[in-house]
């Protein structure tokens, strides 16, 4: 990728975090640091019911608490998020009915907290309950009650069949079906979600303070919902911690603060506690796809059908409906690394009284990975094959590429059959093999499942909007420091190490010379965001190609004043100097300094000034990453809990700039994944009451339920400037499969298939005990 | 989840604290903070007073007295789990201590607090009806000792009056018996999904189980403990069958294995614990 006069020194090396130092120390400035004098703090009254009329809400008695400025309801705050496509709106504060638990019905702004909240209690809303809708078949049945009175609860259906689909399945020599189901899952970073607003008294300007992944997307949210001009908002995206697509939406409560702000004439502030953010942050993963598989003797998967139903939750959220999100990347990528000819998918996607679904970190891939391998799995099993041989039959291969799938996708050069095969060689697959044979003669009971899965990254549309660029700008100050912009939104990703590195080298110098900013709209140039995997490859060529750009005006001067021809000019170790030629030579200080204060000897035509902003669309629509995860578990049939052994990663992004952070990222995902297999779920109860609204019961795994890891890689660079495919999420789409895959295997002998996550030790129990029988 | 106001009071000395028990309304005694700080936030506690005792260093302590081990009320659990009394007298105590929650819990944690507030996954009032230990309550009007057996009530109910503090537990040092613990738990450092101390004589079978996790207290059965497993297997499974479980019929079965599976592995422990002296 670096062909040119520059020998890369950082991109591509395990460079330590630039972020870490104030991270580490406790140093970050998140949002609830904000701390402005004459704050006014927000507690929402939030619905107890999951479907009512709203007979009526009084607030006297919470308007009479000593410092309580004032309370709103739908009455005093009437901007509603509507979603044309659907004819389906969410009033930011309930009006006449609530939807769902934890949806927001009234205001209340105090001098702190805790006022707040005392107040909050003494909201009276008096409800009319309604019968709730809480799931799919109900949703879907024609006596069940209409979520939205005025429109049907199936608010989504699409069909897509290959041609040839009905005689492939009916001709196959085998037929297997199975039904999976994953339950209700959210992303909980560690900082929850929060939003400070306040408006400028000299300007008239509304600050926003959010904590967010798309500082540009919001503002345009913004100036939208609340009818102000753009350049009357600044958003400012502080330290954000953690955000995992849950923090790519547009939620009400950041207009209720917004709002608040610019009417009451004071800084208005609300950051979500624990609670509120399992009732109302998106939830995810809310789905069920019933799936028939047709095969041949060896293995080799002819046609899949399967029909997905997505419950979306009570509203749709504004340009990112999470059922169809989820739906539509699962049925998109149903055929995985495999090459399968014929599809037939149907999408049923319904709103139901439950809280509305959005991006969580791999979206629908978790789930669609979860059916792509779970019937591979289902074949290996009905032929008494070894599942990794029934892979091997139905891989796509080298030559294939670029490949188009049944489904519509163009697959960009991977490494799917030598992914796996390096895995599996790392966990020394045929030797546990034998092992776990011998063991299960000692009644215990181990399995490895594998995933190989693709994530299609960087693409042109995803959670963080449809900007299918990114921006960059660069300034070489005029004592020679790089400060450069980008319209991202990181969350903990370490992009300012990163396109500091990607930077630096261009410019040939140090990384710990290049500032990099983002978060803030009245500095950062109009960009996409942070989501879908775009950050590295849509956000990492901005930064390469406005950094050569750079480079290109840095040549042009110093030829200019070495009097040299610019090919024979080179940027090394901060110098600009004629090849070979040390002596002749101009450091980037020098050339700065000239630029901008010495401009008598600039070339002509050049303008003063060493300043670019560069936006760059990736040639691909997407860039699919690829890689294999191989779980071993050991599973203890006395006490149904799941322990993970090992775990391997043979993971593929292409070339890579920073492989410890990469590693980072595919960690934390198979940490997740832990999480999606076996412990978390969000958990209505038949009145449709969230049960799990603490961390004392929507479990998250610890440090001791995440096994040390090995991860390996694989480079197939993508087309892309720098060859960078994206890999935020591949690692979460691989991990729930592979973990459930090693239960089925370490459980083959009681004849269990798992089809659903999480799996649970009291739902392990009564399959082995024979009680229950699995799919 | 914030609470809602309160007064607060830190005593200097337990006559003070004692006194102010007895007079304000709704007073609630806090220590370590772990189980009622949490209850107060999400506002299911709700105080009008705290009485805050971590300055009455008189109940930190622990001593061997005439055959009983007093543990002062203010004891953190990281002190128990560690102290060379407990740790000699009481291993299964200290072993059952040291599964409490995290280090930074446990560093805050009282055992005074964890009786009082009973919840009935915890480990320490299991351990202290297992080693049939005795609560001092204290009050403005005197001292009563209660038995731990007769202390626990139910899900977070006990026999303490609202004036009244617990100020110390008395345990019997152990002679001719030997115990041991077990638990299962969703993730290490979670509260119990069901666990058990047993109790087995060093000379004849005679032993006792108690079981928490399953109903709503510890509960302490005696019986004549097989030395066949497959036999005290039928054992344990009869005596959890008389306890109350959860309503749920998968939850309740599921806690009933895990519990039946803890006392053989107690009941292991307890047995390896004589071959190691």
């Amino acid at each position: 990728m670096m062909q040119g006069p520059l020998k890369p020194q950082f991109t591509g090396a395990r460079v330590t975090r630039l972020e870490d130092a104030r991270l580490l120390r406790g140093r970050g400035r998140y949002l609830d640091d904000i701390d402005v004098p004459g704050t006014l703090h927000v507690a929402f009254v939030r619905s107890n019911r999951p479907a009512a009329r709203i007979v009526s809400i009084d607030v006297e008695e919470a308007l009479a608490v000593p410092g309580v400025y004032t309370v709103w309801t739908a009455e005093d705050c009437g901007i509603t998020m509507y979603t044309e496509r659907y004819d389906v709106g969410q009033p930011v504060l309930a009006k006449d009915e609530v939807r769902f638990v934890g949806e927001a019905v009234a205001a209340v702004f105090a001098e702190d907290r805790y006022v707040a909240e005392d107040a909050a209690e003494r909201v009276r809303v008096v409800y009319h309950p309604l019968p709730p809708v809480l799931g799919f078949d109900e949703a879907l049945s024609d006596e069940g009650r209409r979520v939205h009175a005025h429109r049907a609860n199936l608010f989504h259906h699409t069909e897509h069949q290959t041609e040839g689909f009905a005689e492939a399945f009916a001709s196959a020599p085998h037929r297997a079906q199975a039904t999976f189901v994953t339950h209700r899952q959210t992303g909980v970073p560690m900082e929850p979600r929060g939003c400070m607003a306040q408006l400028d008294a000299a300007t008239g300007r509304l600050t926003v303070y959010v904590s967010h992944q798309s500082p540009h997307q919001f503002r345009s949210q913004l100036t939208e919902l609340l009818q102000m001009p753009e350049n009357q908002i600044r958003v400012i995206v502080p330290e954000v911690g953690g955000a995992f697509g849950i923090k790519a939406m547009l939620y009400p409560e950041y207009l209720v603060v917004a709002d608040a702000a610019r009417r009451l004439g004071r800084p208005v502030k609300w950051v979500s506690d624990r609670t509120e953010s399992l009732l109302a942050d998106a939830h995810a993963r809310d789905n069920r796809h019933e799936v028939e598989v047709a095969f041949d003797e060896e293995g080799r998967i002819l046609a899949v059908r399967d029909h997905v139903f997505g419950d979306t939750g009570a509203y749709p959220f504004l340009g990112f409906p999470g059922a169809v999100g989820e739906a539509g990347w699962a049925t998109s990528m149903l055929t995985g690394p495999y090459k399968i000819p014929h599809v037939s998918i149907t999408v049923d996607c319904v709103f139901s009284n439950k809280a509305p679904e959005g991006a969580y970190r791999g979206v629908g891939g978790p789930v669609g990975a979860q059916v792509q391998e779970g019937i591979v799995d289902l074949v290996a099993r009905h032929l008494g094959k070894d599942a990794a041989d029934v892979r091997r039959v139905n891989f796509i291969r080298d030559e294939d590429f670029p490949y188009q799938t049944a489904t519509g996708n163009v697959y960009d050069p991977g490494s799917y059959a030598e992914s796996m095969e390096q895995a599996l060689a790392l966990i020394d697959y045929e030797r546990f093999r034998r092992e776990q044979a011998e063991l299960r003669r000692q009644g215990r009971y181990l399995g490895i499942g594998i995933c190989t899965f693709v994530e299609p990254s960087a693409g042109a549309e995803s959670e963080a909007g449809s900007t299918p660029y990114e921006a960059a700008s660069i300034r070489i100050e005029p004592t020679g420091t790089v400060t450069a912009a980008l319209g991202l939104g990181p969350s903990g990703q370490g992009h300012e190490t990163t396109m500091a590195q990607l930077i630096a080298d261009q410019l040939g110098v140090d990384v710990k010379d290049v500032v990099v900013m983002h978060g803030d709209t009245d500095s950062a140039p109009f960009g996409g965001g942070t989501g879908g995997s775009r950050s590295g490859t849509i956000g990492g060529g901005a930064a390469l190609r406005a950094s050569q750009e750079m480079r290109q005006r840095l040549m042009k001067l110093a030829a200019h004043l070495l009097e040299a021809a610019e090919e024979d000019v080179e940027l090394v170790d901060g110098h600009a100097q004629v090849k070979g030629v040390p002596a002749r030579a101009y450091s980037v200080r020098d050339l700065a300094r000239i630029a901008y204060t010495d401009v008598a000897r600039l070339p002509e035509g050049m303008q003063p000034g060493l300043e670019v902003v560069v936006r760059y669309q990736p040639p691909l629509s997407t860039t699919y990453s690829n890689g294999t995860h191989v779980a071993l578990v050991e599973v203890d049939t006395q006490t149904g809990f799941v322990r993970v052994l090992d775990y391997v990663v043979v993971n593929d992004c292409g070339r890579l700039i920073n492989p410890m952070i990469v590693e980072g990222q595919i960690h934390g995902g198979v940490a997740q994944g832990i999480g999606s297999a076996f412990l978390e779920e969000l958990r209505y109860d038949d009145s449709g009451q969230l049960v799990t609204t603490s961390l004392m019961d929507y479990l998250l795994p610890a440090a001791t339920d995440v096994p040390r890891m090995r991860v390996t890689h694989i480079e197939t660079p993508s087309a892309n400037v720098g060859g960078f495919k994206g890999m935020g999420e591949g690692s979460l789409i691989a991990a729930p499969p592979a973990l459930a895959g090693a239960v089925s295997d370490a459980l083959a002998p009681f004849g269990v298939f798992v089809t659903e996550i999480p799996v649970h030790p009291q739902q392990i129990l009564e399959w082995v005990q024979g009680r229950v029988h699995s799919a | 989840m914030k609470p809602i106001s309160f007064s607060y009071y830190r005593p200097k000395s337990l006559a003070e604290a004692l006194d102010i028990l007895a007079q304000e309304e709704e007073a609630k005694v806090i220590a370590g903070g772990q189980s009622l700080v949490p209850l107060m936030n999400f506002r299911l506690s709700r105080p009008k007073t705290l009485v805050d005792i971590n300055g009455l260093r008189e109940l930190a302590a622990v001593e061997a007295d005439g055959g009983v081990l007093r543990i002062g009320a203010l004891v953190r659990h990281q002190e128990l789990l560690a102290h060379p009394l407990v740790v000699q007298h009481f291993p299964a105590l200290a072993a059952a201590a040291a599964e409490i929650g995290h280090w930074a819990i446990r560093t805050r944690g009282t055992i005074g607090g964890s009786l009082v507030h009973a919840d009935p996954a915890a480990e320490l009032p299991a351990a202290t009806v297992a080693h049939r230990g005795v609560l001092v309550l204290t009050s403005a009007h005197g001292e009563r000792r209660v038995d731990a057996d007769a202390f626990f009530y139910g899900y977070l109910m006990t026999d303490i009056a609202p004036d009244e503090l617990l100020t110390a537990v008395e345990l019997p040092l152990p002679s001719g018996v030997r115990y041991g613990f077990a638990e299962h738990a969703r993730r290490p450092g979670d509260f119990a999904l069901a666990g058990a101390f047993v109790e087995v004589a060093e000379a004849g079978h005679a032993g006792a189980v108690t079981w928490f996790g399953v109903g709503g207290r510890p509960d302490r059965q005696e019986m004549e403990l097989s030395p066949d497993a497959a036999s005290r297997g039928r054992q344990f499974a009869a005596a959890l069958a008389e306890l109350d479980g959860p309503e749920d019929e998968v939850e309740a079965r599921y806690r009933r294995q895990l519990a039946a599976v803890a006392a053989e592995q107690a009941y292991q422990r307890a047995i390896a614990s004589g071959r190691g002296n």
